[in-house]
């Protein structure tokens, strides 16, 4: 077989692999264009008097790729129709943003200090963050339960925030990123605390832009994505986070999961698009060597 | 006495080492406490009583056992084809960005969007079983028999091959090209090249691939909840279930001792895979 065949099949087998990936994803964006009813008709399988007259026995689920009409009223109906969506949507928003920022200043001062601080146990101390990091949510769903009772803030988001603030991962990943810049720039860092945090603002900040926009991703796209800390701390169903309310979505409502999901999804998938290389970058920092 | 200056670096570690004492650490302890005591309040110290409890609970060796074998399928599974398609990306030179955004899309976009796209799927009458009934398969019920594993670790590798994907990517990347020419200039085989060039350098981001696997593999828990809620057939009733049915009952004892074991579990694989890592890094 010669080269240039050898490449075709390789391409082949590719392309058909990542079809299948993102089948999903096609599925859902070109649904969320079909009209309710034809959401109604092709994702509800009880038979229609047609059926029956038809001889038509058992009927399947079907997903069609392209819309037989074209509508923007899903979108109509989430958007303007339908507060409660709003409402969730912006349950998830008043989890995801305060994490992600809170997350954000507090890893850049710690990643910072753990790079120029000259403590004999600071290594010791960085070994901590790093096996509580490893540690699945399964592991610290406790203690997070115990702390937020201790606080009583657990009928609030601030159960799910402020872990979230301090959690040791974004440490690390900063940590990672700056271990690749020049000493030389950490040495003037060495006078005084007002010259710390110029080195910091000046010379540090400005070279640690994509490991900043890495963590800012991979923190958004975990928070986003909220389930397990919903389920255990979470009690109203309009204080829930969009992922599980979609889960829940009933019969009735069918008609318009498709844009809902398209919505609940913009975001995570526009930073993809415009920081693929920079979430690629967190996903090599986040690999621990 | 002033002999020492006061270092002023304790200003950025303080506000995040408080934060991280006080919502890690601290309540870390105290469950751990928990662990030895009969009753969170005034509790009297039983020493290794709930231990021997928990593991004579049916649903937590249940959830202990669903959960390790979910692991031991889909974790392998999901390497071999992570490398596999790294290694066919690697070589589409001109579209390996490309190709590399269509694998990291099921990882960055949330479960919720896609959790009725798989209940439609699988549901009995479902599109999966439409298209097995043109070839003359009769349905399969995906959701509700032992089946529903498969379609678990069909959803795990979906969503978690991208990043497997870009971390053997990026171990392809730090191989040096001249090994591989001077393996050619002594006449290696293409056969050869792969196993003495490439999976031997591979080996420590393997190493790593895994550790993160073993990881990540818990956050299938999500997709399983989100797909079949709080009652899903037994055959997928992970660890993560056992725990929310004692955070409903407020078992302390119970959900502080099976805390320990799994942070103790994850440690010691952790520990030993870093060590071994380390060793065929050298």
């Amino acid at each position: 077989m010669s080269h240039k065949a050898k490449e075709m099949i390789s391409y082949a087998i590719l392309v058909s692999i990542s079809l299948i990936f993102i089948f999903p994803l096609i599925i859902t964006v070109t649904n969320s264009f079909v009209t309710e009813m034809e959401i109604g008709l092709n994702y509800t399988t009880k038979l229609s008097l047609f059926d029956v007259l038809d001889q038509v026995s058992e009927n399947f689920i079907s997903m069609n790729i392209i819309p037989s009409q074209f509508s923007f009223g899903q979108y109509k109906e989430v958007l303007i129709n339908q507060p409660s969506f709003i409402i969730l949507l912006m349950n998830s928003i008043k989890i995801t943003v305060p994490v992600v920022i809170g997350n954000l200043v507090i890893s850049l001062l710690s990643a910072y200090a753990f790079t120029i601080w000259e403590w004999k146990y600071k290594e010791v101390l960085f070994f901590v963050y790093v096996i509580v990091m490893l540690m699945p949510l399964q592991a610290v769903l406790v203690p997070n339960y115990i702390i937020a009772e201790q606080l009583n803030i657990k009928e609030s988001y601030l159960a799910i925030i402020l872990p979230g603030i301090f959690s040791p991962f974004g440490t690390f990943l900063l940590r990672q990123g700056l271990k690749n810049m020049p000493m030389e720039y950490f040495e003037a860092a060495q006078i005084d605390g007002a010259n710390k945090i110029q080195v910091l603002v000046y010379i540090v900040l400005p070279q640690m832009k994509s490991g900043i926009a890495a963590l800012t991703m991979l923190t958004f796209i975990e928070y986003w994505n909220l389930v397990e800390q919903a389920i255990i701390f979470i009690k109203d169903y309009y204080k829930e986070p969009l992922s599980v309310f979609l889960s829940r979505i009933a019969d009735g409502n069918i008609g318009v999961i498709f844009a809902a999901s398209c919505i609940y999804m913009f975001l995570p998938f526009w930073f993809l698009i415009v920081g693929q290389k920079n979430l690629e970058k967190g996903i090599e920092l986040s690999g621990i060597k | 006495m002033k002999s020492k200056r006061f270092d002023s670096t304790l200003l950025f570690i303080l506000p995040g080492l408080v934060g991280f004492v006080i919502f890690f650490i601290w309540p870390f302890i105290i469950s751990l406490g928990y662990a030895f005591v009969d009753q969170p309040v005034n509790g009297v110290f039983v020493g290794v009583q709930n231990f021997v409890d928990l593991f004579r609970n049916k649903a937590y060796l249940k959830g202990l056992m669903n959960t390790l074998i979910f692991m031991s399928i889909s974790i392998p599974l999901n390497m071999f084809l992570s490398l596999g398609i790294a290694l066919l990306v690697n070589k589409a030179n001109k579209h390996k960005e490309a190709f590399t955004l269509l694998f990291l899309i099921p990882l960055v976009i949330p479960s919720g969007s896609t959790v009725f796209f798989w209940k439609m799927l699988f549901a009995y009458d479902g599109y999966l079983n439409y298209i097995l009934s043109i070839v003359g398969i009769t349905k399969i019920n995906w959701l509700e028999t032992s089946y529903v594993l498969f379609v678990v670790v069909l959803i795990f590798i979906w969503k978690n091959l991208g990043y497997n994907m870009v971390l053997i990517l990026a171990g392809l990347n730090n191989i040096p090209k001249e090994y591989y020419e001077a393996a050619y200039v002594d006449g290696a085989g293409r056969f050869q090249c792969f196993r003495h060039i490439t999976l031997i350098n591979l080996l420590p981001t393997i190493i790593l691939v895994l550790i993160m696997s073993i990881i990540n593999s818990f956050k299938v828990f999500k997709e399983i909840y989100l797909i079949t809620g709080n009652y899903p057939h037994s055959s997928i009733y992970m660890l993560q279930h056992f725990m929310n049915n004692m955070f409903h009952s407020l078992n302390y004892q119970r959900l502080a001792t099976a805390t320990s074991i799994l942070v103790l579990m994850i440690a010691v694989i952790t520990q030993f895979l870093f060590k071994m890592e380390r060793k065929v890094s050298r």
